[in-house]
């Protein structure tokens, strides 16, 4: 098994009430299966489902269907569309 | 260069820095500014407040964002120099919050890349605003106009 960190930014950190979170992974899973997995930890876990939020490997922007290596990814973020300029 | 940084930025410094090249013959620039967009029809002199903003990033994210947008501009221009100053943390309105500097030999190169760069930075860079006024607080929602405006670019 694998320790991942899954990471939260602005509104979606507010909203569930959390920074971060680290789940375990033993082979190759998609972002859309790690946010089930990390909505198994939450309390509260709709505003993760909430349309419009995005996804990020290791700093680059991935979609649902996105595959996470254990093996070589660091850090997975979940965030609101982002509003910088 | 990409700054992501709390200061603020002296846009005649920078342009020097851009200009730092005998092969320099244009140079664009944009600077953003905080504006208010709150609305003030239901404010009287007596209740008015400043409206603040507080920018958020993701370290390490926005910095790879912004290097791959300006690694992006290189290969599309021919181009000698890009500056990205981008800042964070509490702002108030008529405050800077970004630079986007080019320098290249001739202007259509510059003033292109210098609009390709901020739209990107607009809708592929980790960042993102909360407005706080008369004590309440919400965070300004992106605009569909902003990711549209990136098919400008997709050919």
């Amino acid at each position: 098994m694998h320790k991942l960190d899954v990471v939260f930014f602005a509104s979606l950190r507010e909203s569930l009430g959390k920074e971060k979170v680290t789940i375990e992974l033993d082979k190759v899973t998609s972002i859309e299966e790690i946010k089930q997995a990390v909505a198994s930890l939450l309390d509260n876990p709709d505003p993760l489902f909430e349309e419009g939020i995005q996804a990020s490997i290791d700093y680059n922007f991935a979609r649902d269907s996105s595959k996470v290596d254990p093996e070589s990814v660091k850090e997975v973020a979940f965030f609101p569309p982002v509003t910088g300029g | 260069m990409i700054k992501v940084q709390k200061a603020d930025f002296d846009v005649a410094s920078l342009y020097q820095a851009l200009c730092d090249n005998n092969q320099t013959g244009a140079v664009a620039m944009f600077v953003g500014r905080v504006r208010d967009f709150g609305d003030k029809s239901n404010q009287t002199d007596s209740n008015k407040e400043e409206t603040l903003f507080e920018l958020e990033h993701y370290p390490g994210m926005t910095e790879h964002n912004l290097q791959q947008i300006v690694d992006e501009a290189h290969s599309r221009w021919d181009l000698h120099e890009v500056q990205v100053v981008h800042r964070v943390g509490e702002l108030k309105v008529q405050d800077q919050i970004v630079f986007v500097g080019v320098s290249s030999s001739h202007r259509a190169e510059a003033f292109q890349a210098c609009d390709f760069v901020m739209d990107y930075l607009k809708s592929r860079a980790a960042f993102w605003k909360k407005e706080t006024q008369s004590g309440k607080s919400q965070w300004v929602c992106a605009k569909e106009s902003d990711e549209k405006s990136l098919e400008r670019w997709s050919n």
